[in-house]
């Protein structure tokens, strides 16, 4: 889950290819993430998972890290 | 109570239409929570909600529309509604009722107590003018029935109101004793005037609605309620989808949970996700704020910018030489400046 939870962020939403992405990467915080990107994410983990997040889950606090993603996922 | 007290000195009006609201969703709630038709009693429930707030808030904008269209299309009908008198909150209140229903249907809510509801929807410190805090954090925090009464609760909550009470007096009303005038008169001024007016405005619109919210988070703190924050430095932001992260926080995030994800899932195309699920989003976001097309325009302003952006990140992502330029430090500032000033535009229509 993890390797392929970083490979899609790399993939999808990365513009500089010198940042490199670890489980505590901050993601929102840090702008790699915004908005359109968390639909993005969210459709991802349905299709990739099988996991249905609300969308209220999808916050800055459940999503700033892959760390927190794989929780948030892990919750349901 | 209290807040049944201060909706009774303020509007007594409001209190029968925030009970009869709060009865209503409550008991769809219930029903959602129950029954194996979510999808249905939802759309029904929020379609209740969303014409209670179209006859408060909008028929007179559109009987006024429609009228003034009569003058020049003769077989258009002609309407007449006195006094169309705005609820006090109901704005803020429907908002607050679609979340607790679409958090039942979604999961998110899974136990209901009508009393609970009840003082969530009633609660007069974020009544008039949020933050838009959502059942899913307020039950908690009144689940046990007995927040008790603690000196640090005084002590942050009235630092909060001060502050907030010196952006609202002090500042918000100091710009705004020199800018109103340019604004009643605006023939009698240069376009250089009007447009330092209008820098003038950002500040001032700030000030005055960072300060309504420190007060709201500050008297709520008094009673030992934690809201959530709604305003984190939004002139400082890189780009408008950073500033919406910190203007109005709480119905930035009502949109972006209500309205723009479930809109963004409707189709994979480029074109609906980049342009229209945006420019929808913030057209709402815009006429929300008052039954004025020109809070429409504003919306739509902001929803273009959001749009724009998205695309200029997408060219970003696949051009290195832009990727290098976006990336330099002495771009950031300027970044900055234009999103400050793309917002500023903005506001023309808001005023």
């Amino acid at each position: 889950m993890e390797i392929k939870l970083i490979e899609f962020i790399i993939n999808e939403f990365l513009t500089d290819n010198d940042i490199e992405i670890s489980t505590d990467t901050k993601l929102i915080s840090s702008g790699i993430i915004d908005s359109f990107s968390l639909v993005s994410l969210q459709l991802y983990i349905e299709r990739e998972f099988d996991k249905k997040i609300p969308n209220p889950k999808m916050t800055i606090e459940n999503c700033d890290s892959v760390k927190q993603i794989i929780n948030l996922i892990n919750q349901y | 109570m209290s807040s049944f007290l201060f909706l009774f000195f303020y509007d007594k009006s409001v209190i029968i239409i925030t009970i009869m609201l709060s009865i209503f969703t409550y008991l769809f709630g219930e029903i959602i929570l129950k029954s194996k038709k979510k999808e249905i009693y939802h759309i029904i429930s929020i379609s209740g909600l969303l014409l209670c707030l179209i006859y408060f808030k909008y028929a007179g904008l559109f009987v006024t529309t429609i009228n003034s269209m009569n003058e020049f299309i003769k077989l258009l009908p002609k309407f007449e509604i006195k006094n169309f008198l705005l609820p006090l909150g109901i704005s803020y209140i429907v908002l607050k009722h679609i979340s607790y229903l679409t958090d039942i249907k979604w999961g998110i809510i899974m136990k209901t107590n009508f009393i609970d509801f009840l003082s969530y929807s009633s609660l007069f410190t974020i009544f008039t003018a949020g933050p838009i805090e959502r059942y899913e954090r307020f039950e908690p925090q009144i689940e046990n029935k007995e927040i008790k009464f603690q000196w640090v609760y005084l002590n942050e909550g009235f630092q909060r109101i001060v502050f907030g009470l010196f952006k609202k007096f002090a500042l918000a009303d100091w710009i705004a004793y020199f800018i109103n005038p340019i604004w009643q008169n605006r023939q009698d001024y240069t376009i250089g005037i009007q447009a330092l007016a209008i820098l003038g405005f950002s500040f001032q619109i700030y000030f005055d609605f960072s300060g309504y919210s420190d007060i709201a988070i500050g008297s709520s703190r008094l009673f030992g309620l934690k809201i959530m924050e709604n305003f984190d430095y939004p002139y400082l932001k890189r780009n408008i989808s950073q500033f919406w992260r910190g203007w109005h926080i709480s119905l930035s995030d009502w949109i972006r949970d209500y309205i723009f994800m479930p809109l963004a899932k409707i189709s994979q195309n480029k074109v609906w996700f980049l342009f229209f699920v945006p420019v929808i989003s913030m057209g709402i976001c815009g006429i929300w704020h008052g039954a004025k097309w020109g809070f429409l325009l504003w919306g739509i302003w902001h929803g273009i910018g959001i749009s724009i952006y998205q695309v200029f990140l997408y060219f970003e992502k696949r051009n290195d030489k832009l990727k290098k330029i976006s990336g330099n430090i002495f771009v950031k500032p300027v970044s900055v400046a234009i999103t400050f000033i793309f917002i500023t535009i903005g506001w023309i229509w808001f005023i």
